[in-house]
């Protein structure tokens, strides 16, 4: 934005200074004439303006639009590794098959509630953490840095540590727990067990997102109002639910939508800890999709699956957007 | 002077020539590839050819070989292939037929294992590939306790038979039964499965599947066979040995997790990769050295391996040939074998000097000699995938094993009809 804003002025001012003077006895501008240069300023401005932007258009066009119309281009022709060739028209015919296939809409489902697991709790914990934190006047930069530790880490390597810590038999968990004289725990071997093993491993990596998105939100709130508050005789709770939420409700519809996003295409640690088991416990549509695509060879197939997982992200996200909005009103 | 001149100016032409022909392989990074690295200098020598190995995880190697298959001219000269993707390539076409070479250098092709030349060498009569390393699997066992005469005494008078390796399938699940429940160890199972699907699962039932008598499909006509009385029998004796015998997580133990527990003297029995063999000696990872065995599976185990060929976008098959050639002649085969390596050809299994080395290459080479094939066709990695589901929901989500094998029945006829082989 800076660099535009300065090569518009930087255009603009030879402009100005080619404007008719008042010198030599020539007649001063007349205000039509003044607002004619100001339009083709203007002009001139915003054709400027637009072919500065035009190769970082270029470069979107090219890494986000054209993969996108290709996967939609590919989801209606008949695309498989064997034959990588577009040529076969097959209309919507992999959509309809889509919804036809029971391990899709089970993988739908799955991911739906992964989703809402992972995204309500981690709002819980984080929000939680947050405002813990936002209280505490010394030491922030450690508390930061170690809630950040796990955020930083690769999805693969915290879920191998994991599935080490984990493991019923040699993991250190089971072990810990033993010494308390709690029996094993089965974590990833009976479904139920695993589907919230793998949400709790979630929590434990992405949870620092809503923390350090959230206290920035708290740590940009006027301290007025709590001032004005308090001389009411307003307590805390009375404080958190008529100033603090609704001030940060911009900030909290922000990390939801953001983590809702990247909760939908969790692939890693699915691929890690269970591969979709047991049974299909942990089948989240990502992963189900990259199989699809790779194992089965059906790259038409997976996209038309792909294309509805976005279709169902951008109707989940407008219509977050949309109720947070109405919430805030 | 002009003569010498000549002379010079072809020799420097000759070694820049030399120096030029390289051959690129893409490997995985597996102890095989290792030993082929260490081959290398002995190539280069003999040939002037330079090697690059390019090594990756198996997660990488299907999604970087096949665009370079897919081109008219591929970077890779030589590639290693899985059977998984044998019926995939050869259906694409991607492979160079090697018959001709074969016969006008008089290869020795016959030294391979049958099975094994049958599932990473010969398709179709047409030989596409040479065998390099197999992963045929095999029964590792606590050979210390079946040789204690307590075991051998209580177990011959609980259950009426000899404690030994077992040569019957009945014997091996006895042996299970009894090593979890009448051993009196604590904390100890008569055996850890590898119950992560899709693979894992998969491989590992395969033995079953094959000791109960089962089979995939019928030879003769493609047509689907799990959901039998044998097939059944296998999957009930599969899913009791997860929950009733072995240690709790099996349900999702990868080939990692379940050697973790073997290795670390948690379990009597483990059905694995015959390549795991050594590591049990090894007390870097092992808490068993010297006490584990291995055997062939009752009935058969199930085979296992990868083959090298010369895709048609290899940009110098002559050169990949003589690669080729090389790390299979018969000396070269020895020498990998004597480094650690997982031999496909059968005079090494014979050889004195390996055999004193490994004292268990008689048992392998017996365990390689009766292994039985997966189904190999175009679709073999998709079938894996339907099969690991429904071996898993029957295992851990009470899905009866008749009617989760009708479902694997069902898709694997759907997938074979999709490649033309069942009608």
């Amino acid at each position: 934005m800076i660099c535009v804003g300065a090569a518009t002025f930087a255009a603009a001012a030879p402009t100005l200074r080619a404007g008719p003077p008042a010198v030599d006895g020539q007649p001063s501008p007349q205000p039509e004439d003044k607002l004619f240069m100001t339009a083709a300023i203007a002009q001139r401005d915003r054709w400027f303006g637009f072919a500065m932007t035009l190769p970082g258009l270029f470069a979107l066009v090219l890494v986000v639009l054209f993969p996108i119309l290709f996967t939609l281009w590919t989801s209606t022709s008949d695309f498989t590794l064997l034959k990588p060739s577009n040529d076969a028209f097959v209309g919507l015919s992999h959509y309809t098959q889509a919804f036809a296939t029971p391990e899709f809409r089970h993988a739908l489902s799955v991911t739906l509630a992964f989703v809402v697991a992972v995204v309500i709790l981690e709002f819980l914990v984080g929000f939680a953490v947050a405002l813990a934190l936002d209280k505490v006047e010394h030491g922030k930069a450690v508390y930061y840095l170690i809630l950040l530790f796990p955020l930083l880490m690769n999805p693969i390597v915290v879920g191998l540590i994991w599935k080490m810590f984990l493991h019923p038999t040699l993991g250190i968990v089971n072990y810990v727990l033993s010494l308390v004289g709690i029996p094993p725990v089965d974590w990833l071997g009976v479904p139920d067990n695993a589907f919230w093993t793998v949400v709790a491993v979630d929590i434990w990596h992405q949870v620092s997102f809503m923390i350090v998105l959230l206290l920035a939100g708290l740590a940009s709130l006027p301290k007025e109002p709590y001032e004005a508050a308090r001389l009411e005789g307003a307590g805390t709770i009375r404080c958190f639910f008529w100033i603090t939420l609704p001030l940060m409700r911009p900030v909290i519809v922000v990390t939801l939508l953001i983590r809702l996003i990247f909760a939908v295409k969790t692939y890693d640690i699915i691929y890690i800890m269970t591969r979709g088991g047991p049974g299909q416990a942990t089948e989240l549509v990502s992963y189900y999709i990259y199989r699809r695509a790779f194992v089965g060879l059906d790259v038409s197939q997976a996209s038309a699956m792909a294309v509805i997982l976005l279709l169902a992200v951008l109707a989940l996200t407008a219509w977050l957007h949309r109720y947070m909005r109405s919430l805030a009103q | 002077m002009k003569k010498f001149l000549l002379a010079s100016s072809m020799l420097i032409a000759s070694a820049f020539g030399a120096e030029a022909q390289t051959i690129n392989i893409l490997m995985e990074s597996v102890p095989d590839t290792r030993y082929v690295q260490e081959m290398l200098p002995e190539f280069k020598e003999k040939t002037g050819i330079d090697v690059q190995l390019e090594v990756v995880n198996y997660a990488e190697m299907h999604t970087k070989l096949v665009p370079q298959l897919v081109a008219p001219e591929g970077s890779y000269d030589v590639v290693i292939v899985d059977f998984y993707w044998v019926g995939e390539f050869t259906k694409a076409g991607w492979l160079q037929p090697l018959d001709e070479r074969i016969k006008a250098d008089n290869f020795p092709v016959d030294n391979y294992i049958p099975s094994i030349m049958e599932l990473t060498g010969r398709v179709d009569g047409t030989t596409l590939m040479l065998p390099f390393y197999n992963y045929a699997m095999g029964l590792t066992y606590r050979k210390d306790l079946l040789e204690d005469l307590k075991h051998q005494e209580a177990f011959k008078a609980k259950y009426g038979r000899e404690l030994k390796v077992p040569t019957e399938w009945p014997e091996y699940l006895d042996q299970v039964k009894y090593f979890s429940e009448d051993a009196g160890i604590e904390g100890f199972k008569g055996v850890v499965n590898q119950g992560q699907r899709p693979d894992p699962i998969s491989m590992e039932w395969s033995n079953y599947l094959f000791a109960n008598g089962g089979r995939y499909y019928d030879p003769e006509t493609w047509q689907p066979t799990l959901a039998t009385p044998e097939g059944i029998a296998a999957l009930t004796q599969y899913r009791d040995n997860i929950q009733k015998y072995g240690p709790i997580g099996a349900a999702n133990f990868s080939f990692d997790d379940a050697f973790n527990v073997a290795a670390q003297g948690k379990a009597y029995s483990y059905l694995t990769f015959n390549m795991f063999r050594p590591v049990y000696d090894d007390p870097a990872s092992s808490q068993v050295v010297g006490k584990m065995e291995i055997a062939p599976v009752p009935g058969g185990g199930l085979n296992g391996s990868w083959g090298w060929a010369i895709p048609k976008s290899s940009p110098d098959p002559d050169a990949a040939w003589e690669f080729i050639k090389f790390i299979e002649s018969p000396e070269i085969a020895k020498k990998r074998a004597l480094l650690g390596g997982a031999a496909t050809q059968k005079q090494i299994y014979e050889d004195p000097e390996l055999i004193e080395k490994y004292s268990y290459y008689p048992q392998l080479g017996e365990l390689l000699a009766y292994a039985q094939n997966f189904p190999v066709f175009t679709y073999t990695p998709a079938f894996v995938d339907v099969l690991g589901r429904e071996l898993s929901l029957a295992v851990t989500d009470g899905k009866d094993p008749k009617e989760a094998l009708e479902q694997v029945d069902k898709e694997f006829a759907e997938l074979l009809r999709k490649d033309g082989k069942l009608q």
